[in-house]
């Protein structure tokens, strides 16, 4: 037993030792930079405590944005799973086209959001008039990129065009592996569609329910690149989320590194701390077979 | 099987190892990393330092070798500065003039070209904007004159001339409102177009009716309050100018623009290759923006913006600055600066200039211009933001106006 834990440990190595060098080495670079005031140009940079922390109080651009990313995760955390599980339970009722749909749902994932932001972009200033004029639907002729109050629409849509069918996968995954006499039983108990969904599915699939929060309240928490390429964060910061303003905040405005990173590690603990509460509640409420 | 190949592989190195060294004795082999944020004029500059590399290898016996870099002008930065600071800079690189030099100065990564070659040939005005500390510390690549574009064959049809006031502009709006024209063009999808209108009329103040201006803001006694007259161009500006500014970028605004949809454009001449590829045909007019009423405020704003700069810490430096030197070489420099569209800004310079380039020398030389002075870091990305959220309405002027006061103080704050 003992031998053959070593073998498995040594087999982690090499994932380890990339992760360590990519991801643990700078993570924990970055959190000393939070106490330094580096500008990421000068070769030399000084100490400085905790005050860019105690900046970040006062940080009102900053704040705006962590509310913003909030409204943002809390959509996305219902929408996300809510359409995940409906196409889920939808598709795995057909009898027919599973896997044609299956992969049409799942298509906008392959795709960088990058580019799904291009795509996006072209569909709301260019297909969204031209619509609007066809069929009269005024509010298709709204601003979907320029003005706050519907680019927020904008950036939901196209995140959740590029990430549901992820979650959906999951979803489809976990009523596959619910025992068909289970469902035939309550059948036969004389329970309707809704019933067995909410008192025969829902208990066998929490676990991925609770999988599916996790995944899109880390995900969404740290959102970049569809704000990047559909908004860039604007009209000015009215759209910008912490992800970004971190971002701009390490490279352009006064290119203060430290400031930026300990806004990042601030991010960090927020997500930790969400998912932590998050698995805690929900591991609880999971049954096992 | 695999030592045979790794003889042979070992071989074949050896072979060609010491060929190089038996055939070239005498010449001695020198690599020069040169950073260019110009991706777009990656073949002109490459076939201008093969001219070099042969210069030297027939005069100096030299062989250069030149590692051309040349990312994207968004990433260029970020890659620099991490070049820079984690000791591995290349020995030549571009930098902006006005934004960049002093910071890079401060942090040592600049030598002093004083005694450079190109210092005797390059226009005294233009030497000024690579000066700092009293020690010229680039080489100026393109300086600009710019204000606004206007379209002249539309200026023509209505009998328009540019406006010299904020009332004459007035009148020139109503004109082309009156004909059905949109008066500007806006493109504010990329914040630093819409910060160009705060860039030139902050200009026109600070240069006449507000000298104290930079000094008072830097004393913490001054406020974007004390200059609020720009926000009339600025509302003009705004109210008068084309629909979906938020979704149109620099390339669609110029291809708008090259099109006739507006009749002017708050937009410098860098713009001009972009525009005429679009309508090759287009009659391309370039005028100071009014300001106030006062015409003493419509003024050119000269720059420099792309320079380039060497590395102290270069092995080679005085190769560096032979290349730097080379750049406005007497012989080949005005094909250069022609093809890349740059304007003049040294004595060997003798191609023909465009039409709106001597356009704005006009007005530099009844002395309508002013020498672009450097904002504190951070202010000019603050005016953008706040410009496009002006116009979206999502802050008013006097939330702008005290945004941008902020970034300023808390610069000044950063540099003590």
């Amino acid at each position: 037993m003992r031998n053959s834990n070593k073998v498995l440990i040594l087999f982690c190595l090499p994932a380890f030792l990339l992760y360590s060098i990519f991801v643990l080495y700078p993570a924990l670079g970055g959190f000393w930079y939070s106490l330094t005031n580096w500008n990421g140009l000068n070769p030399t940079y000084d100490y400085v405590g905790l005050s860019n922390y105690l900046e970040l109080l006062d940080d009102k651009v900053f704040i705006t944005s962590l509310l913003f990313t909030a409204k943002y995760v809390l959509y996305m955390v219902v929408l996300q799973n809510v359409i995940a599980l409906t196409l889920a339970i939808i598709i795995e009722s057909l009898s027919k086209g599973k896997k044609v749909l299956r992969t049409i749902f799942f298509f906008p994932n392959m795709i960088s959001m990058i580019v799904g932001g291009f795509i996006w972009m072209f569909i709301f200033t260019k297909v969204f008039p031209q619509l609007a004029e066809m069929f009269g639907i005024a509010i298709l002729n709204e601003s979907w990129i320029g003005n706050p109050e519907y680019s927020f629409y904008s950036i939901l849509i196209l995140s959740l065009w590029g990430s549901v069918g992820y979650l959906m996968i999951i979803y489809i995954a976990a009523l596959q592996s619910i025992p068909g006499q289970l469902i035939e039983a309550a059948k036969i108990d004389g329970a309707n569609k809704l019933q067995t969904i909410w008192h025969v599915v829902r208990p066998l699939i929490i676990n991925s329910i609770t999988i599916g929060i996790f995944v899109s309240l880390s995900t969404s928490f740290k959102v970049f690149d569809q704000v990047y390429s559909l908004t860039g964060g604007g009209p000015g910061r009215a759209t910008q989320v912490v992800s970004m303003n971190i971002y701009m905040e390490a490279f352009a405005y006064q290119s203060r590194y430290g400031y930026a990173s300990a806004k990042a590690i601030i991010l960090f603990v927020t997500i930790l701390l969400i998912t932590g509460v998050q698995l805690f509640v929900m591991k609880r409420k999971e049954v096992e077979m | 099987m695999k030592k045979l190949f790794m003889v042979l592989l070992i071989a074949v190195m050896a072979t060609t190892l010491s060929g190089c060294k038996n055939n070239d004795d005498d010449i001695r082999e020198i690599e020069l990393n040169v950073f260019m944020s110009f991706p777009r004029f990656q073949e002109q500059f490459e076939e201008y330092f093969e001219l070099f590399s042969e210069k030297m290898l027939e005069e100096e016996n030299i062989r250069v070798i030149i590692n051309l870099e040349m990312p994207s002008s968004d990433t260029a930065q970020q890659l620099l500065q991490a070049r820079l600071s984690s000791g591995d800079a290349p020995d030549i690189y571009t930098l902006h003039a006005i934004a960049d030099i002093p910071s890079y100065y401060e942090a040592g990564y600049l030598l002093d070209l004083s005694d450079a070659e190109f210092v005797d040939s390059v226009y005294a005005s233009v030497l000024e904007s690579v000066t700092y500390d009293e020690k010229v510390l680039a080489l100026p690549l393109e300086s600009l004159a710019w204000g606004y574009l206007y379209n002249k064959d539309m200026f023509a049809e209505y009998g328009l001339t540019p406006p010299e006031t904020l009332s004459e502009m007035e009148a020139v709006v109503a004109t082309l409102n009156a004909n059905g024209e949109t008066a500007f063009e806006l493109a504010f999808q990329e914040s630093w177009i819409p910060q160009l209108m705060m860039a030139l009329s902050l200009g026109g103040m600070i240069n006449s009716e507000e000298p104290n201006f930079v000094e008072n803001m830097n004393a913490g006694t001054g406020s974007y309050g004390d200059i609020d007259e720009v926000f009339g161009i600025i509302d003009l500006i705004m109210e008068n100018g084309t629909d979906r500014p938020f979704e149109t970028g620099g390339a669609a605004g110029s291809a708008a623009f090259a099109n006739g949809e507006a009749a002017m454009w708050v937009q410098g001449p860098w713009m001009s290759g972009s525009i005429l590829e679009v309508n090759p045909d287009m009659n391309i007019g370039l005028a100071p923006l009014p300001i106030t009423n006062n015409a003493d405020t419509t003024m050119i704003n000269l720059s420099t913006s792309t320079s380039l700069g060497v590395s102290p810490s270069s092995e080679n430096k005085d190769i560096a600055i032979k290349l730097v030197n080379f750049i406005l070489d007497a012989e080949h420099s005005s094909a250069l600066f022609e093809e890349l569209k740059f304007n003049p800004l040294s004595s060997v310079h003798t191609y023909e200039t465009f039409p709106w380039v001597d356009e704005a020398m006009s007005y530099v030389a009844l002395g309508k211009a002013y020498l672009e002075s450097a904002l504190p870091n951070g202010v000019t990305d603050e005016t953008a933001a706040m410009l496009q959220e002006y116009y979206a309405g999502t802050k008013t002027k006097q939330e702008v106006i005290d945004a941008i006061d902020a970034a300023w103080a808390s610069a000044v704050a950063l540099q003590n």
